[in-house]
């Protein structure tokens, strides 16, 4: 599918993936935290997959991953990308320490790190599935911290390197005065992508 | 890094190239992925294979051949020999890591891909120098032609000679 080819009422479809998306997490986040923070998506995009390295800094950057595989009626990888200082910055705020507290990521920071990130991915995971009226759950989350291109490697080669386009959802975590940027990509394979788009079109 | 960027010769994801003498052969961010050297010392030339998966079974996908190791071994093999050069020829293999914690589903692909590269250069009597292989980082790699060095960088270990 190429990108440039989606339709006026896919793009919408898509946005609206977003947002509900966002919403939901934003609530899911609150509850757990027991404050409110609230996620912007500033962008959401297909964009071929050679392309996603450039959009987060290229491949020798240091990103933390956190990757599901999509399980039931279309198949497909949903992966999580922060560059480090973002994640340390995401621990932050969900810790609710200053900015720049957090220098590493040990057990707890990056169990949270990871629970963060499974919450944003079910969330946009039941949009997706909402939307297009499919059945769709993601498998347990792992977690890699590495450089880009290496994670990017590894996720499209589980997946057969079928892969050509990935579902950018660029996603803002905001809390009063600090916000922080990162990256949502969900990987479908391109006969999933085709029923899914499919799907939206008609919506 | 030492060399000048214009001797960077890039090898993208799924690809190979030869180069010779002043030239280095670079390859960014492996993961699961194997990054294959040849050198002929005698020509100061070489070669670096970034290989995906063991062979074309591994997928349904049509393609590029040259991201599997069944093929891309071979056929860098093939031309780094013009001239009877394939019996000087000496190899040395990094990457192949399992990048993700707490998924067995990735595990095994880096071990396979470092398998049917040693079974592919075994099969071109093409002897293996060194090996930075396994693990769970990610590695960059850089073939000098001078010497046939290997440079490895990641953020674990920093700088690697092989």
């Amino acid at each position: 599918m190429d990108p440039n080819q989606l339709s006026a009422l896919q793009i919408d479809a898509l946005r609206e993936v977003g947002s509900i998306g966002a919403g939901h997490a934003a609530t899911a986040l609150s509850q757990m935290l027991g404050k409110s923070v609230a996620i912007d998506v500033p962008r959401i995009a297909l964009i071929p997959v050679t392309e996603v390295p450039g959009v987060l800094g290229g491949p020798e950057r240091l990103v933390g991953a956190i990757h599901s595989r999509l399980l039931g009626d279309i198949e497909g990888s949903i992966v999580f990308i922060a560059a480090r200082d973002d994640l340390l910055a995401l621990v932050d705020m969900l810790r609710s320490r200053e900015p720049g507290s957090t220098k590493s990521l040990h057990g707890d920071e990056e169990a949270l790190a990871i629970h963060a990130a499974s919450i944003l991915i079910a969330a946009y995971v039941a949009a997706i599935a909402r939307m297009a009226d499919i059945s769709l759950l993601p498998s347990p989350s792992s977690f890699a911290f590495d450089m880009l291109g290496a994670i990017l490697e590894v996720v499209t080669a589980e997946i057969g390197m079928k892969v050509d386009s990935a579902l950018l959802i660029l996603t803002r975590f905001i809390e009063e005065d600090r916000s922080i940027d990162a990256g949502l990509f969900y990987l479908p394979d391109p006969d999933s992508l085709d029923v899914l788009l499919g799907r939206l079109g008609i919506i | 890094m030492s060399m000048a960027d214009e001797d960077a010769v890039f090898v993208g994801t799924g690809e190979f190239a030869v180069a010779t003498h002043p030239k280095v052969l670079v390859t960014p961010a492996l993961g699961s992925c194997i990054g294959v050297t040849l050198y002929d010392p005698f020509r100061h030339m070489g070669g670096l294979a970034h290989v995906m998966l063991p062979s074309p079974a591994d997928t349904v996908t049509t393609g590029s051949l040259c991201r599997f190791a069944s093929h891309a071994v071979p056929a860098l093999a093939e031309r780094l020999s013009e001239g009877g050069a394939r019996h000087r020829l000496v190899a040395k293999l990094t990457g192949g890591a399992s990048m993700f914690k707490g998924d067995t589903h990735f595990a095994g692909i880096g071990d396979r891909n470092a398998e049917e590269v040693r079974r592919q250069l075994a099969l071109l009597r093409i002897p293996v120098l060194a090996e930075d292989t396994g693990g769970s980082h990610a590695r960059t790699v850089e073939l000098h032609l001078d010497t046939g060095l290997v440079l490895v960088r990641s953020y674990l270990y920093g700088m690697k000679e092989l």
